[in-house]
């Protein structure tokens, strides 16, 4: 057992290692004082995150801070990444409490709101757009965070009916038989008992919507969101460090947001 | 007081009112959006696929036509870009769950803690969310020709020359799927592995039972569901997925590209049609996925 053990954890390791590889290699190389994308590694700079631009650089060669058109991009994501962390929210929460019972048509809609994640990036980008575009309805960023809900809302209902305490359906009975109204038995039994549930469907919208790309290209405009604008730059300019410089930024938001969110889970665990 | 008779939720009449609102109603706001931003595109999607093109404000008539199915399934590079898609998405499933099961038993099976376990979770989500671009721009460094992978083999001496052909072949699209969607396939397995019960396993070795049959009579046969629902998720996934084979399959075709084309040269059509066929195939195979698969019992009882 001990050679199974030590094997399973060295692979695990390496797993996690390879899996993490292209993250730290790109912070490492955002820091990289080369043009050059790839090694030799010629020495440290922070010149791609701060560098105070002369007036002559272009695209790739403003640095990170400086680059108006990726905080325009940052803006709208970070719009887009709360819009769409509400509404799952509500959603989320509605479907997970309406869910626990045997009403008609439980299956059905389960299987609905699961097609939400599953049905190929593509097909609802596209579908979006078309329809969009017959009801000649402007693209606003609340679209881009609708789609981002329906591709969230999966995620967030299966996170959360995983993690349901199954005696909440007797608290809440018991609430009510003892004679408190509906209103109270959700704000003061349910609620309470279900809220870093709540609150992790909440920033795992928020982290969803934060990278999504393939649904977002399809109705994005403007600047775009960061996922599009990154997309569409790198095809027209070339690749520097700078972009590593720009994607050490968001994973880090990413990762901040996922830390706070398994911290909120073990709190959630721990009753 | 006497003590009220506690009936169990499966004994529960329909229709409890939660919050003073009946669950019919708490289904709105899901149904409402699920309708709006998923059936009703796609529904729309499939109709235009069957307009023609023509140079209108919207890029089509609503003429109804077959000729661009016609045109679709007749052109000379449409199998092998049928067959491309659909080989790739299957070897990446099958390599993602060569990877993601034993993850998956370590995670379950060897790990005492709740809270450490969730944060082996969340370590293993964050690739994912990087964003495409930028995940496939770093893997540039590490399988280019600068790269990390050709700098320690030139360093070393193995080889004299950097290999240019580790980064745009289809091997490139499977290590990069691996990373990005391990996650899905490491998920529904751990999930179907929490709900084996342990009793079952300490009952196999004290029967004797050898490590090897242990894992595969018990572990894998019961973490089935969540092993086939894993895998149609990251085939699915793979299907839709355009970014990663339009920078980095060196030019190969697929179905998710190709649509990404139409869109930007705006023949709404054809991106339809491709679209149609991709959905077609997604909903056939999640279909077979759960009819096999009681999906819902990894989710509520």
């Amino acid at each position: 057992m001990k050679l199974q053990d030590i094997g399973i954890r060295t692979y695990v390791g390496l797993f996690i290692l390879f899996v993490y590889l292209p993250i730290i290699l790109m912070i490492v190389l955002s820091t990289n004082n080369s043009g050059a994308i790839s090694f030799p590694y010629q020495g440290f700079t922070t010149k791609w995150y701060n560098a105070v631009p002369t007036g002559y650089e272009y695209g790739s060669y403003i640095s990170a801070y400086y680059d108006w058109a990726f905080w325009q991009a940052f803006q709208n994501t970070v719009y887009v990444a709360f819009m769409a962390a509400i509404m799952t929210t509500i959603i989320v929460t509605c479907v997970a409490m309406a869910l626990r019972h045997r009403i008609l048509g439980r299956n059905a809609l389960f299987y609905i709101i699961l097609l939400g994640f599953l049905v190929p990036g593509v097909a609802l980008g596209l579908g979006n757009n078309i329809l969009f575009k017959i009801m000649n309805w402007q693209f606003t960023w609340w679209i881009a965070a609708m789609l981002d809900t329906v591709y969230a809302v999966p995620f967030g209902l299966i996170l959360m009916m995983a993690r349901f305490d199954p005696d909440l359906v007797l608290y809440e009975r018991a609430a009510s038989v003892l004679r408190a109204s509906p209103m109270n038995v959700f704000r003061r039994v349910t609620l309470p008992l279900i809220r870093w549930e709540v609150v992790s469907a909440a920033i795992f919208g928020f982290v969803l919507a934060w990278g999504e790309l393939i649904r977002t290209s399809f109705v994005a405009s403007g600047t775009g969101v960061i996922a599009t604008y990154i997309n569409t730059q790198l095809a027209i300019n070339p690749i520097t460090p700078k972009w590593y410089a720009v994607g050490a930024i968001i994973t880090g938001i990413s990762i901040i947001a996922l830390v706070i969110m398994g911290w909120v889970l073990s709190r959630g665990q721990k009753k | 007081m006497s003590q009220a008779s506690v009936t169990t939720p499966s004994q529960k009449t329909s229709g409890f009112r939660i919050g003073g609102v009946s669950s019919y109603a708490l289904l709105v706001p899901g149904l409402v959006v699920s309708i709006i931003f998923m059936l009703l595109p796609l529904a729309i999607m499939t109709v235009v696929s069957f307009y023609t093109t023509a140079p209108s404000s919207t890029g089509f008539l609503p003429i109804f036509t077959i000729q661009n199915y016609i045109d679709f399934f007749t052109a000379p590079n449409t199998p092998s870009l049928l067959l491309n898609t659909f080989s790739l998405a299957l070897v990446a499933s099958i390599i993602c769950f060569c990877f993601g099961f034993p993850l998956a038993y370590f995670l379950t099976f060897r790990i005492k803690s709740p809270s450490f376990k969730n944060y082996v979770i969340t370590l293993l989500i964050v690739p994912f969310l990087i964003d495409s671009s930028i995940r496939t721009v770093a893997w540039i460094a590490i399988l280019g020709k600068g790269g990390i992978v050709n700098y320690a083999l030139l360093a070393t001496g193995i080889i004299h020359t950097p290999i240019a052909a580790l980064l745009f072949s289809r091997n490139t699209l499977y290590v990069i799927w691996l990373q990005t969607y391990i996650i899905f396939m490491e998920f529904p397995i751990y999930l179907a592995m929490n709900r084996i019960d342990p009793d079952l396993i300490w009952a196999a070795k004290v029967l004797r039972a050898p490590p090897h049959r242990v894992l595969y009579d018990i572990v894998f046969k019961l973490s089935l569901p969540g092993i086939i629902c894993g895998f149609v998720f990251v085939f699915v996934s793979t299907l839709g997925d355009y970014v990663t084979p339009g920078l980095w399959a060196g030019g190969i075709q697929t179905m998710g590209l190709s649509i990404a084309m139409y869109s930007d040269n705006f023949l709404w059509p054809y991106a339809s049609v491709v679209s149609t066929m991709l959905l077609i195939i997604s909903v056939a195979v999640l279909f077979i996925c759960f009819k096999l698969v009681d999906i819902k019992k990894l989710v509520y009882e």
